[in-house]
């Protein structure tokens, strides 16, 4: 396959075929968990349930950050975690390349990031990413929770980055296009792969968050 | 006649069971929480059990919260998800031996006391409280309800208490209390508007704490009463997760206060009790449960604004610092209250956290109190609070709810602290006294 017709594959076919099977699989994943019930609750509640799960759902990730010892003692977790989403979703969206792309496929114009920002996301995702790997990889408390998954997961998105920085800053010339297609490949992969694993934790936390704030609304606490 | 069990052996005929209930415990609370874990690890430093084996220095990774759920997480997963169903057909299932299931005893029973302190701090707002439920449900199903656990539920369905105290010492009790602290205590007074229901801990222990609570409720000038039916709010099972000992145990209440005409219910200085009236048992009870469930904090907070109760003097000269019960304030939503009352009836108030939502349990909440084979865990656990009594720099400890105050004091004792812990109804008491 020339390297065109590869890049073609990747950007067309492939990445239409890694979109649908992540938002069947997404839909199958958040509606199975809907659809296997509640019990009613007849206690009479003491805030306001649905305030509260919208007002979690909001600012939830920050709360954690509120336990001083707790930020002081996972400083890492939280700091990384926060600038790894941050780059992460920044880059998946805003980025020009990208923003072009998701305009195609959903026609709707998407703002762009200048360069430098795109780039200082990049470094701080990926850099982040490594920390956190390798803090998993040490702590013995990560060492029992981690599985296979997350090792994965992490080398997978890893290596998206990578590819990316390579294509646009480093490597030009003749690779580009085997670079900027490699990127695109295991991107879809990495779309594909979002339902089958942890990487989903995205749509079940509205669920769960939702339910810790509705909860805290029926205690009538505010925390 | 045993309600609950507490077998020495384990066999598949248990395991069989305990896989059972969790596989029937699935909902879509339940599943959210189960999956929206992401193995951040975060919870352990919130978790007092774990906190405090890590200040002495070791670090016991099964500590973490968000592993005491782990094997029911594996069984929804080979039972509600396509790929663990798969799994499953191909025969990859999971396989529980029956020392699997003695270690979930040590994770859901001696380990945790269901305090909800994890769930503020996991970013993903998962609630472990909910799910080490389940599996104490299920072990409790199983047979495998701890030893001391079990002996206190079954008591406490056949005497009408865990402490074996039945209606005759009931009202033996009370009438040695009202005649030692010279203080009125109507039983079975009909029509009264307020149930006053308390614990056996507070009768047999705590029994100026008894006595406070009557002395509020008179000067109040409610009308009240205590119940020879409805007296016990403890609710033993709440804490094995049996519902059959939970129904039990409300329906004396329920029964107790229809008879008498209740409109509210007040609930004693009992963290469990408070649950159990206020949440669960409209629950189980949806048609008969008509009532309005205060617990006495809260009761003594509305009072004072009412303008019904006058706090006449600061009680309390010492630096004094507060200690919250999880299960009236942090799942019960009862914590602005007590705060306001120590500012008034304490000098040198110093609460020992920003948000009160932060405080720490006392480690003896959910039945970890009785269970004899949890010592070593309340004990590590009270390390974690004690830090926070001393970045307090406070000995004088008030509490609200009678189960903490023994936890503290039998721990304090055990570690050779010398922490005093005070009822805060009893500092009402004398606060609202002559001036
Ligand atoms: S903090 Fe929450 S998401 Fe993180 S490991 Fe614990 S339970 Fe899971
Ligand atoms: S509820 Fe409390 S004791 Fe139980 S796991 Fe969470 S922090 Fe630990």
């Amino acid at each position: 396959m020339s390297d065109v017709a590869f890049y073609d594959f990747v950007r067309g076919p492939f990445l239409k075929f890694a979109l649908f099977v992540f938002f069947v699989g997404i839909a199958y994943r958040f509606f199975r968990v809907i659809f296997l019930g509640m019990p009613p609750d007849y206690a009479k509640p003491k805030g306001s349930p649905p305030f509260m799960a919208l007002k979690k759902i909001i600012i939830k990730p920050t709360m954690g950050w509120t336990f001083n010892e707790i930020f002081s003692r996972r400083a890492i977790n939280f700091i990384g975690g926060f600038l790894f989403h941050l780059g992460f979703l920044g880059l998946t969206f805003f980025v020009p390349a990208h923003a072009l792309l998701w305009k195609e496929i959903t026609g709707i114009p998407f703002p762009t990031l200048p360069n430098i920002v795109s780039d200082v996301l990049a470094y701080a995702a990926l850099g982040s990413l490594i920390a956190l790997t390798i803090h998993r990889a040490l702590n013995p408390v990560l060492k029992l929770l981690t599985g296979k998954d997350e090792y994965f997961a992490n080398l997978l998105i890893a290596l998206i980055i990578f590819t990316g920085l390579l294509a646009t800053r480093w490597a030009g010339g003749g690779s580009y296009i085997w670079l900027v297609s490699l990127h695109l490949f295991l991107a879809n992969l990495l779309i594909i792969y979002i339902p089958f694993s942890r990487l989903s934790h995205f749509v079940y936390y509205f669920l769960s968050v939702g339910f810790m704030g509705w909860n805290a609304g029926k205690r009538g606490v505010s925390f | 006649m045993a309600v609950v069990f507490s077998k020495e052996r384990v066999g598949h005929e248990e395991v069989e069971k305990f896989y059972q209930f969790c596989k029937n415990s699935i909902n879509t609370e339940v599943a959210s929480y189960l999956e929206a874990c992401v193995r951040c690890g975060i919870c352990a430093e919130a978790c007092l059990f774990y906190m405090g084996e890590n200040v002495s220095g070791r670090i016991d990774p099964t500590l973490t919260p968000a592993y005491k759920a782990d094997l029911l997480r594996e069984i929804y997963k080979e039972n509600y998800t396509l790929l663990g169903r798969l799994k499953k057909l191909f025969g990859f299932g999971l396989k529980i031996e029956p020392e699997d299931l003695k270690e979930q005893v040590r994770l859901a029973f001696y380990t945790c006391t269901n305090c909800d302190r994890c769930t503020k701090a996991c970013p993903m707002g998962i609630d472990t409280p909910k799910l080490v439920s389940i599996v104490r449900g299920a072990l409790t199903y199983a047979g495998l309800t701890p030893k001391d656990l079990a002996d206190a539920t079954n008591m406490s369905v056949e005497k009408g208490s865990p402490l074996g105290v039945d209606t005759q010492t009931f009202l033996q009790r009370i009438e040695f209390i009202s005649e030692e602290y010279e203080v009125e205590i109507p039983v079975d007074k009909k029509p009264s508007e307020y149930l006053y229901i308390l614990s056996s801990i507070e009768l047999m222990k705590f029994p100026a704490s008894v006595a406070s609570a009557a002395k509020v409720l008179n000067r109040a000038e409610v009308n009240w009463t205590v119940s020879s039916l409805a007296h016990e709010a403890t609710n033993f099972g709440v804490f094995a997760q049996s519902k059959e000992v939970t129904k039990e145990m409300l329906r004396r209440i329920v029964e107790g206060a229809r008879e008498l005409g209740i409109r509210y219910i007040i609930a004693p200085e009992c963290g469990h009790a408070y649950q159990s009236v206020r949440f669960i048992a409209p629950n189980v009870f949806p048609e008969e449960w008509t009532f309005e469930v205060l617990n006495i904090v809260e009761f003594i907070d509305k009072m004072i604004k009412e303008g019904k109760l006058k706090i006449n003097k600061k009680v309390l000269k010492e630096r004094a610092t507060l200690h919250d019960s999880c299960q009236i304030g942090r799942r019960g939503g009862v914590l602005r209250e007590p705060r306001r009352i120590m500012n008034m009836v304490s000098e040198d108030f110093r609460d020992s956290v920003l948000i009160p939502e932060h405080n720490i349990c006392c480690g003896g909440g959910g039945g970890v109190l009785v269970i004899g084979d949890a010592d070593y865990y309340r004990q590590k656990a009270f390390i974690s609070k004690m830090t926070l009594f001393d970045k307090a720099k406070a000995k004088t400890v008030v509490c609200y709810c009678a189960n903490c105050m023994l936890a503290l004091t039998k721990s304090s004792q055990e570690l050779k602290r010398d922490y005093r812990f005070v009822s805060i109804v009893e500092l009402v008491a004398e606060a609202t006294g002559e001036e």
